[in-house]
């Protein structure tokens, strides 16, 4: 095994480039696609929890005024 | 045992989850490997110097970015014609890691092209259809979004991906049909590869390996596109209750 020649004989800024555009694009599509998924499941717990406060909206406000005063 | 069943989102859903990570591994392990081949393994090319190096990503990402349409525009065709729900999300989920393989391509095509034929951009018949490809990918994109109705916005971007694959072939043929600046296909369907043993083992990894990683991420993003439209689903039945 020979290390490469990391200036790959001139052409470093051309090889090492469409490498790392390369790994910049991976990045993004991977992150925005966590951020996706992060955002869906605040939505879901947001929708369960207007489910849940829809019963009893009376006890959220009470304790939202205890905290205040 | 019944395939239709996978064909249903509820149960693909879970599949998906569970395949997701051995697509991810893979395809890591293999880019790794895929590296290390191309650039301790694969010798200087003696035309070229180290510059040919961009091959191990140009090639793949090229080829991605045509199957992926092809793929693309078959799902959504399924999708369109026998309503298929499950097909047209698959649809929507390849779009975007298409598009990207197509910038990709072109990116580093450009790269490549400067210290080769001495500028990063030409008006050739490949590079040119590779353009056009990207925008039919950002059209299709576009299209989808600028519709609310999902089936009505599926049915719209299937008969735009159906017309645009005419292109694919005309990118796979152009360096043939016409007097081209880019160079001729190194692995041909017929006969023998035109290049060295590392270096096509190096190129065959990497495809396999961008082939695996747009497999997870595609599955990540149609499992997002399942639960999405689920909940606008539910939001929909609830104000109208």
């Amino acid at each position: 095994m020979n290390w490469p020649d990391l200036s790959m004989g001139g052409y470093g800024f051309y090889v090492w480039g469409s490498y790392i555009f390369a790994l910049v694009l991976i990045a993004w599509e991977v992150v925005s696609l966590k951020q996706r998924k992060k955002t869906l499941r605040q939505q879901q717990h947001a929708q369960q929890e207007q489910r849940s406060s829809s019963v009893s909206p009376a006890v959220l406000t009470g304790s939202a005024n205890e905290t205040t005063s | 045992m019944n395939l239709y069943k996978y064909a249903s989102p509820a149960t693909f859903y879970p599949l998906a989850g569970k395949m997701i990570p051995w697509f991810a591994i893979t395809s890591a392990i293999l880019f790794a490997v895929g590296m290390y081949v191309g650039f301790f393994i694969a010798p200087t090319d003696f035309q070229q110097g180290d510059a040919y190096r961009i091959i191990f990503i140009h090639v793949p990402a090229a080829w991605m970015a045509m199957f992926l349409y092809v793929l693309m525009a078959i799902y959504a065709g399924i999708g369109w014609a026998f309503n298929a729900r499950l097909s047209s999300m698959m649809a929507s989920a390849i779009a975007i890691t298409g598009a990207m393989f197509t910038l990709l391509s072109l990116v580093t095509g450009a790269l490549w092209g400067k210290p080769t034929w001495g500028t990063y951009w030409a008006w050739d018949a490949r590079m040119t259809s590779t353009l056009i490809l990207l925008f039919l990918y950002i059209g299709f994109i576009s299209l989808q979004s600028a519709i609310d109705d999902t089936r009505r916005a599926d049915r719209a971007g299937a008969v735009l991906a159906l017309v645009g694959v005419i292109n694919v072939p005309i990118i796979y043929f152009s360096v043939q049909w016409w007097n081209t600046l880019h160079q001729g296909a190194t692995i041909r369907i017929l006969g023998k590869p035109t290049i060295a043993g590392p270096m096509l083992a190096a190129m065959l990894i990497m495809l396999a390996a961008c082939w695996l990683y747009s497999v997870a991420v595609v599955l990540i993003r149609l499992r997002c596109i399942i639960l999405e439209r689920e909940q606008n689903a539910s939001r929909f039945a609830e104000v109208n209750a």
